[in-house]
């Protein structure tokens, strides 16, 4: 029987803060050079989700890749309970990444030759947590996301949605103060998706830990405290943004591929939308279109 | 340290025909390496057993001699008495000895003739078979090389011409390049068409007697050399090494590199395989050390497992070569084995630095990317 996550003895994060001042990040240079993320400030709370949103190569990787301390911005600072982690030397980073911050993907990226119990336990080693110590702690949190019959499967025998439990056991085995989920519920069917955004509110609500995720899947929306639109680089106000009737894509209200049907504006991402939309427009119309909230 | 090593071993024994093919490739290249190098250190003891056995410490050759193979030696004639009278010198044997073709069954058979006289010494040290030669028409030949051509003692052997009884069959005397025989001194006289003449003098010294001063004094007699029996089988030893010893160094290097180079593809494989796994583990904070020691233990654990197989499988080859051939001596020495495993080590090592450089190269924010 699956128990709370807060019920985990000591799983109560410390209380932190990220502070995201004017990033930017640039590939290339002269007449190459691309700004991929531009003057991005954010700040995010103690136990609050934040859900960043955007189109394809709106850099919202680069972003979170930023935020995990996994890429280094070329302007701008990315502080962590008031420490510089944007400035830190490079043979540093590897700890901040292992104590401070829990990744979840969105292909799971379990390591295959190792059982559910061992993935995870050996996030606890790398810390230097003694084996059976690192094993026991794992065995407990995977117990309590249901995993108990699981601990020693290896990963092609379990479920998308075990998978993705198993990598949120991963990342909360170092009790880390922030978890940056890169579109944790992508490779998942509705049920279990809504499971793992459970989850993932347990985390922040309970524990205490600030959650960032990435994700084009609108139903996080219904989680997450904020909804940030990141595109070209730039946050923008979600006010203005509306849903692609037919792909489910957030598009902006100006965007010019539009139509009226029975009354009512559609918004598409592109003319095949658009066009598909026009073929079946009793199948797509009566979903909603409303522009949705920032 | 517990977590890298049981990744570094379930990784490896995940894919178990990869790791088969790794272990197969170390141990066949350990396995020649083992071989090569016990053939070369049997062909040395086959090259230097006569010398070994033979009685005395000194030998004294023709002027510029200096092998016992590899050189014709005549001694100048009333040497004898001479070197008896040196100072030093307790005995003085003579040998009379030439390399010869044999026409075994109508197949060409390289042999070293050695003229003795059975009542001094200088002809078998240890008889499989039979006696040593009474007359001028009987002979020891050596038992390996008359199984291979199916001869026994009774049988004729035609020498230079002549036929020749065997009445003993002598042990330690094989070699595959030159398997020597033994006649009386007299009847190589006879054969050689050189009476009275004598090849080699073996020579005892009295105890104590300073081998260096002794060697002097035999160096100033004239048309000699004199050298110790230790000198003339290293002599021996590098000029068979000139033939030898290159090539089949060349091929122990040869299966050292083929070794580290099944090991440096099957882990380099596996490494680039399960490049986004250790992309993962570095964004979760492994250092790339961690990453690398998982790498290095793979390689290490293929090339040790390889190299213990391979030693083991080198005993059986070598056992099977020498019943099958018995004319191949095959000696393993057992500093040999450790040198095998340490061999495996430098393999794994190796073997690791090309995956260590990928895993180096990885950039953890790859992981983002699809």
């Amino acid at each position: 029987m699956k128990k709370d996550l807060a019920d985990v003895p000591g799983r109560l994060a410390p209380t932190s803060t990220l502070e995201v001042d004017h990033v930017t990040k640039r590939y290339g240079s002269g007449d190459t050079e691309v700004a991929a993320v531009r003057e991005v400030s954010l700040s995010v709370a103690a136990g609050e989700i934040v859900l960043i949103m955007g189109p394809s190569g709106s850099g919202k990787t680069t972003l979170l890749s930023m935020l995990g301390a996994l890429l280094k911005p070329s302007a701008g600072e990315i502080r962590l309970n008031g420490e510089v982690i944007s400035a830190m030397r490079e043979n540093h980073l590897p700890d901040i990444r292992l104590r401070k911050f829990g990744f979840i993907f969105q292909d799971f990226n379990l390591l295959s030759a190792l059982s559910a119990l061992e993935n995870v336990a050996i996030v606890a080693e790398l810390a230097g947590i003694k084996r059976s110590a690192a094993r026991k702690a794992a065995a407990i949190l995977l117990t309590n996301l249901g995993l108990g019959d699981r601990l020693n499967f290896l990963p092609e025998k379990l479920s998308g949605g075990e998978k993705q439990r198993v990598a949120i056991a991963r990342a909360l085995i170092n009790d880390p103060a922030l978890i940056l989920a890169d579109e944790p519920t992508a490779n998942l069917d509705s049920k279990i998706g809504h499971e793992i955004m459970r989850l993932l509110r347990q985390i922040a609500k309970k524990q205490g830990r600030s959650v960032v995720i990435v994700s084009h899947d609108q139903r996080i929306k219904d989680i997450a405290d904020r909804v940030l639109w990141l595109e070209d680089g730039q946050f923008k106000d979600m006010v203005t943004m509306a849903t692609d009737p037919v792909c489910g894509m957030t598009v902006e209200l100006d965007n010019e591929i539009k139509i009226e049907w029975e009354g009512q504006l559609f918004y598409f991402c592109a003319k095949g939308c658009r066009d598909e939309f026009f073929s079946h427009p009793e199948q797509f119309s009566s979903r909603s279109v409303q522009p949705v909230k920032g | 340290m517990a977590g890298r090593m049981s990744l570094a071993r379930r990784n490896l024994l995940q894919e178990k025909t990869r790791m088969a093919l790794s272990v197969g490739g170390v141990a066949l290249a350990v396995m020649l390496t083992l071989v090569l190098n016990a053939f070369l250190s049997g062909m040395n003891r086959q090259i230097t057993s006569y010398l070994d056995h033979s009685p005395g410490s000194l030998v004294v050759a023709q002027e510029d001699v200096v092998n016992l193979l590899g050189a014709t030696s005549l001694l100048p004639g009333g040497i004898m008495s001479q070197v008896e009278a040196v100072r030093s010198v307790d005995e003085a044997i003579p040998i009379l000895s030439q390399f010869v073709i044999l026409d075994l069954h109508g197949k060409k058979q390289p042999a070293y003739m050695v003229g003795y006289d059975p009542d001094e010494g200088g002809g078998p040290w240890e008889l499989f078979a039979g006696r040593q030669p009474r007359t001028k028409r009987e002979m020891v030949f050596d038992q390996v090389l008359a199984e291979r051509h199916g001869l026994k003692i009774g049988d004729e052997v035609e020498v230079l011409g002549k036929d020749f009884t065997i009445v003993g069959l002598s042990d330690g005397t094989t070699s595959w390049m030159t398997s020597f025989f033994f006649l009386q001194k007299a009847a190589a006289e006879n054969l050689l068409l050189s009476p009275g003449s004598t090849s080699f003098l073996l020579l005892t010294t009295s105890e104590g007697a300073d081998l260096e001063s002794t060697l002097q004094r035999l160096n100033n007699l004239p048309g000699v050399n004199a050298l110790t029996k230790q000198e003339m089988a290293v002599n021996d030893l590098k000029l068979f090494a000139q033939v030898f010893s290159t090539p089949l160094k060349l091929m122990v290097s040869i299966a050292f590199l083929v070794g580290t180079m099944v090991v440096g593809l099957v882990i380099y494989t596996a490494t680039v395989e399960r490049q986004r796994e250790y992309g993962v583990l570095k964004a979760i904070g492994a250092r790339n050390g961690v990453l690398y020691q998982v790498v290095l233990v793979q390689a290490l654990a293929a090339s040790l497992t390889g190299s213990l197989a391979g030693v083991l499988l080198a005993y059986g080859v070598a056992q099977w070569i020498m019943a099958v051939r018995p004319q191949f001596l095959i000696v393993f020495d057992p500093s040999d084995a450790v040198w095998a495993l340490l061999s495996g080590l430098g393999m794994a090592l190796l073997a690791a630095l090309f995956p260590a450089r990928v895993v180096a190269g990885l950039a953890p924010a790859e992981i983002f990317r699809r």
